[in-house]
């Protein structure tokens, strides 16, 4: 279900009418949009008019997107210029609080949005990834991330796997992920991203 | 935060354990109220708005005049600008006023996601005014003789 479609696709699906291919990029995006919202320590209801007026900019936009891979992009920088103009307008009208400045901070500092948006990017890629994989990798997989850690044993039982296949079969369903076509893309997409700055010669060296 | 994003840049694709922290990571995703959800997809309604209706730029917004004499003083006005018909508003705690220009008689309404939420007619100078809604994005629609003009998203 999830990281068949690439964004050209999603773009070019929405734009044609597609109500699918809208809600896949709210699926897709929203988490971006919440991660780039919370560094600006809004309240919930200010979050959420944030969210609504750049989904509802979005609608209007999507003729305008003729590199779709500009998209999360178009939709960070619009989430953060939104929440900045929330806290400017507060800023205004309420006495100004020394403690909080980081707003301010946030303001000057752009490069941590071409973080923000390369970590969300990677973060799709792997969920997308994940996706990809057999239930009993994935399961696994899932099993080997909880918080509070389980034990290998703990695993193994819940599984029904002998203990001492657990380390191999990690390693396997790991590579598994690491190529699957939603890693991959994203990987060789980063070779050439703008944003990724320092980061390029990682990605590169993957083989 | 900042703690997983040192991790996350120096992350290696091809460590196991990295990638196990990336994929913990990822699964770590903001919990997105379901109504919020819902709002971001229902907005997907307006995409098939009257053919009719220009669009206007917005121009003009004191909120984001950084100039010390506008800063911090008076109501919120801003400046839509179409190409036959524009419109400036002043939003107060109670209203949005405003005018048409060029000043003549119309129908004016203000609608949020959901709808229209306030209408009313401009006099004959083009002036107006309609109750203040609560939060969230409004935008309004001007009809002028054959013009008709219709604003970006506007959050209040």
């Amino acid at each position: 279900m999830l990281g068949t479609r690439t964004n050209t696709d999603l773009v070019e699906a929405a734009a044609r009418g597609d109500q699918d291919g809208w809600d896949e990029i709210v699926q897709r995006y929203l988490p971006l949009v919440f991660s780039v919202i919370r560094r600006y320590r809004l309240s919930s209801k200010d979050a959420e008019d944030v969210s609504q007026t750049v989904w509802l900019r979005l609608v209007e936009h999507l003729d305008a997107i003729r590199e779709p891979r500009a998209l999360p992009m178009w939709i960070a920088t619009t989430t953060r210029n939104e929440a900045l103009r929330l806290v400017t307008a507060h800023r205004r009208t309420t006495p100004v609080d020394p403690l909080n400045t980081s707003a301010l901070d946030a303001e000057v500092d752009s490069a941590a949005l071409d973080e923000e948006l390369l970590r969300a990017e990677r973060q799709q890629a792997i969920r997308d990834g994940l996706a990809e994989l057999s239930p009993r990798h994935r399961e696994l997989l899932l099993l080997l991330v909880v918080d509070p850690p389980l034990s290998y044993e703990e695993i193994g039982a819940r599984l029904g796997m002998p203990v001492g296949s657990i380390g191999p079969t990690r390693a396997r369903c790991l590579a598994r992920l690491r190529g699957s076509s939603a890693v991959q893309v994203f990987l060789s997409a980063g070779r050439d991203m703008d944003v990724t700055g320092g980061e390029r010669l990682d990605f590169s060296t993957v083989g | 935060m900042s703690r997983g994003v040192s991790d996350l840049t120096s992350a290696r694709w091809d460590d196991d354990d990295a990638l196990l922290t990336e994929l913990r990571a990822a699964l770590d995703v903001p919990a997105v109220p379901e109504h919020v959800v819902a709002a971001a997809k229902a907005a997907y309604t307006w995409r098939t708005i009257d053919e009719e209706l220009a669009f206007a730029v917005l121009v003009y917004d004191s909120s984001l005049d950084d100039s010390a004499l506008v800063r911090g003083e008076g109501p919120r006005t801003l400046l839509f600008e179409g190409d036959q018909l524009s419109v400036e508003i002043e939003v107060t705690e109670q209203s949005v006023i405003g005018q048409l220009i060029p000043p003549g008689p119309g129908r004016i309404t203000l609608t949020n996601p959901a709808g229209p939420v306030a209408e009313t007619d401009a006099d004959e100078v083009g002036c107006f005014v309609l109750p203040r809604p609560g939060r969230g994005a409004v935008r309004l629609i001007c009809r002028c003789g054959e013009d008709a003009l219709c604003t970006p998203w506007l959050p209040l």
